[in-house]
Formats: structure tokens, sequence, C-alpha cells
């Protein structure tokens, strides 16, 4: 398949389906892994990386995971096209980089993704939508043991899993959840909500993963530790904070409802007016303009607009989707216009 | 609001102390709350690289021994550096100066969770042996002792087997030298 055809589907996880699909994005379970016979790949080079990367293909198309069509090399893809898949969070912002040797195999419906030469040899990812932490865990685990038949791991039986980095070491496991917390940042609630969470042991990070900011109100929560606990018990001890935060955030919304109605349907609308009207649309605005809009879809102030509507536009309305379905690199500017163009066509008239 | 401490920033974190009855409110800055150890920080791996030379007391400067992993040829400096490891031999040369950290990161230096099937049935029993012990701990510190009864049953048997002899050799020898 090429990427192209990516660009116009949408993965699993945007279909705003999911439990709780108000606050909850979407649930993602990573796995890292290295094989025993290579060196890892900070010290992986030349012949011998190039045999390594050769030696994950065939295993994993063996372990029949994934189609080979969806086995992309990097090397062979343009810069846009890595971007892109980085927008669709197939790969991470390291691994958009290239180097020899790094692919990203892509599951049916973008639910699996498996990166080959990224920090570690092999991260593995199920992202499904809203949220389901356990489900996401359990198919995680599946591929995982198909891919154990066909390739042999580093694992220690005291350390467990052994991976690039210590920080990673046991289960390899990063269990997070995306979570859109617009009434919490409104109500300037968030930093004692992540003061409680760094307080349990969890990383808040930016919509793109580590090293990211949070924009558009996207977070993702994630287990720091990676030792001495089980994978049910990490994905437990995450999916018993997560209601705890949809409480904090529908509280806030209902709050903010009852307090300042009309102005956060101001707010609402005024987003809704920008985006079906404007001419000129930054990627950063319209994250922000969205991120309002989709808080008046699920607060019940605007009607008649499906979430996964909002979901199409927001993942759509990227930089590198909007060149990729145009088939050409457009710059900046004539992007903002291409954008605004989009999103009027693309938004319901009320 | 403005931090009260260093008056410039803007506060972000609230607190609420009650002391001898009376209610006192602190409104400071991320920044200063953190100095002020109001915010627990997470060891980030910068301080868990600096951590290395002194073997756990973060940022201390020691020199670091010139150890080289054999299979890979990285050297503890080389690692502080990129805080990435060369193979997974690392973690057995580099040992000692690892698992005091290892602990301060995850609270845990044993791996209780999945084993790839490979690694033979002993790994898995010894992971179950480690279970019904916290377990059995657990249910004794808990005065259940019908539980801690039952369990200690259960490991009574997984010990004997393990004695017994009767599992099948360890799969792993068989992809030796692969």
């Amino acid at each position: 398949m090429q990427i192209r055809k990516l660009a116009d589907s949408l993965g699993e996880w945007l279909g705003g389906t999911g439990p709780e699909s108000d606050v909850v994005i979407s649930s993602r379970v990573r796995l890292a892994r290295n094989l025993e016979r290579f060196n890892f790949p900070a010290r992986l080079e030349g012949a011998e990386r190039a045999e390594c990367a050769t030696h994950i293909r065939e295993r994993i198309l063996e372990s029949k995971v994934v189609e080979a069509e969806n086995y992309f090399l990097l090397e062979e893809r343009s810069a846009l096209e890595r971007h892109f898949l980085v927008e669709r969070h197939l790969i991470s912002k390291e691994h958009e980089d290239g180097g020899a040797g790094r692919a990203v195999a892509v599951g049916a419906d973008e639910i699996l993704s498996i990166m080959a030469l990224e920090e570690d040899h092999l991260r593995l990812q199920i992202l499904k939508s809203g949220l389901q932490p356990v489900e996401t865990w359990r198919i995680a685990s599946s591929v995982d043991d198909l891919l154990d038949r066909h390739l042999h791991f580093a694992f220690n039986p005291q350390l467990g899993y052994l991976t690039s980095c210590p920080t990673n070491v046991g289960t390899g496991l990063r269990v997070s959840v995306m979570l859109h917390l617009p009434a919490l940042v409104l109500t300037r609630h968030i930093a004692k909500c992540f003061q409680a969470m760094a307080k349990i042991g969890l990383n808040v990070r930016g919509l793109y993963g580590e090293g990211t900011e949070a924009s558009g109100d996207f977070y993702q929560i994630s287990n720091q530790s990676t030792l001495g606990k089980t994978e049910e018990s990490i994905v437990r001890d995450l999916g018993a904070v997560v209601p705890e935060v949809l409480k904090y955030e529908r509280s806030a919304r209902r709050t903010l409802l009852h307090r300042d109605k009309r102005r956060i349907e101001d707010r609402v609308w005024r987003a809704y007016a920008m985006l079906k009207h404007a001419r000129i649309l930054s990627s950063d605005e319209t994250m922000t303009l969205l991120s309002a809009l989709r808080l008046g879809v699920h607060a019940g102030i605007i009607e008649g607009l499906a979430p996964a509507a909002v979901n199409e536009i927001f993942i759509f309305s990227q930089p590198a989707h909007l060149q990729i379905r145009a088939g050409r690199e457009i710059p900046a500017a004539e992007r903002d216009v291409l954008r605004a163009d989009f999103v009027r066509a693309h938004l319901p008239s009320l | 609001m403005i931090c009260e401490n260093c008056k410039k920033h803007q506060a972000t974190i609230h607190l609420t102390e009650i002391v001898n009855n009376t209610k006192k409110e602190i409104h400071l800055c991320e920044h200063c709350a953190e100095k002020q150890g109001v915010v627990k920080q997470q060891m980030s791996i910068a301080d868990f690289l600096a951590g290395l030379a002194s073997g756990g007391a973060p940022a201390a400067k020691h020199k670091l021994p010139d150890v080289r992993c054999p299979s890979c040829g990285m050297s503890l400096a080389e690692f502080q550096t990129g805080g990435r490891f060369g193979c997974a031999d690392d973690y057995t040369v580099f040992r000692e100066r690892l698992m005091p950290l290892i602990e301060k990161i995850h609270d845990s230096t044993q791996h209780v969770g999945k084993v790839p099937a490979r690694a033979g049935r002993s790994v898995q029993r010894e992971k179950e042996l480690r279970q019904l012990q916290a377990e059995l701990k657990r249910a004794v510190d808990r005065e259940e002792y019908e539980q801690a009864a039952q369990v200690r049953d259960q490991l009574r048997r997984l010990e004997e087997q393990a004695e017994g002899g009767k599992e099948p050799s360890g799969d792993a020898d068989q992809e030796a030298g692969r």
C-alpha cells in the first residue's frame, strides 16, 4: 500500500466511538523489545545494521502480523511522508529522522504499528479509540506472543526485557491515554491535576509523546516505572486513575456551563465561526479552535456535529496531511490558505 | 495570582495548610514549589546518568571506572553522554553501577512481568514463586490466615514440582548460538 492511501482513511482510534470518548481520545500500549544477537541500535552500524534490518523485516512478515505492502522503509520515504506518519501517530518524532534500516510496519486499521530500529530494535504499538487500556494491552500482548515465536528477544530473568534505555527495562511497557481536558485548562485546575498524577508515578506529556508540548488541550498520561510490576497491574493502575481525571474534567465542564454559560457558549460558537469562515488558518490556531469546538460538541452546546467529523478535520488539517493529500509540497503561507479552504468545506453548516 | 516567593511568576500551585487550627494558604509558581520541595520531582534521565559515576548519589563528580563492554565496546562515560546502552551485555558489565539507579527509577530490581516463551518454564516458575510469596506476605499482614494457608499450599506444590524435576529441559538452550 502506498502512504497516499493511508492519507485518505482514518485509523480506528480516530473514530470517536470508544468508551468515554468525550474526554478520552485514545488508549495506547507500547512494548520495547530488542534482539539478543544484535547490538542495540545506538551501536549498530554498517553491514551488521543492514543485516539486523533485513532480519527484522523477514521475521515480522513471517509472523504475518502485517502485510508486506504495509512495511515501509523510511529511507525510501520522503521527509514529508515521514512527517505524515508522525502526525498519524504511527512513528515517533525520533524515528522521523530516518537513518539506515529504519522502518515501520502498519497493521489493518492502523491499530498496530511496529517501528524497527528506533531507540530499540522493535517498538510495538497498539492504538485504540477511547478508554480501553486493558483491551489495548491484550492485543499488544498477543502480537508480542506472535513475534516472540519468530524473534529472539533479549531477556534476563532479573531485569526482564532488556532495553536501550534503563528507564524502559523490565516489561518495556508504556501504557498511555490521550485526554482532551479543555475545562480543566480553562478553570486552571490542570496543574493541580498533574501534580496529583506525578505523585502516583504517572507522566504527563504533550500530543506527540515524549518531549512535545501540549497543544489543543490534549494531554497524554502514561506510567513511569516499567520494572517490578506485572503488565496487568501497570495497565490497571493507569486505568484506575483515568476515571478520576474524567470526573474532574466533567465536573469542570458542568461548572463552566453553570457559572459562565454565555461565556462558554460564546467561546465555542466563535471557534465555529472562525473555522467556518476564516480564509487563513495556521495549524496552531486550528488546533485551539478545534479544541473549543470539540468541547462544544461534547458539552451539548453544538448539536448536529458528529464527534468523528471534528476528529477528521483535526487530523486532516495537519501540515503533512494537507500536503500529501494535495500531492505536493506546499509552503507554509499557502498551506494556511489551503487549510482554511479544507476546514470550511468539511465543517457542516449548522 | 503572583508567586509569593519570587513575586515574579504566575502562581500555579496553591496549597492549604492547617497548623494549630489556623488555615494558611500558600501560592507558588512551579519553579519555587519545586525548589521548596513542595512538588516531588521525579528522577529524570539526566539525574540518572549523572548518578552513574557515584553509583547512586546524583550529580557527585566521581571519576568513572574505565570499563568497556567486550561485546559492543561501550564505556560508562559513553553511556552517560548518550543515555543509551550498546547491547544487552551492558546490563551485566555495568551491573554494579546500574542496579542502585535502576532501583531508584523503578523502585524495584526484579522483573515480575511477561517472560518470552523460549526463556523456558524455570523463569516462569520463579516468577510464580515470587508472586505467591508476595501474596502470602500480604495475606499474613492482613491477618487473612485462611487465604495464607491456601497460598502456602500452592507454594509447596510449586516447590515440590521444581525439586522433582518433572519439567522438560529448558527450551532456552535449543536456540543457543543463534
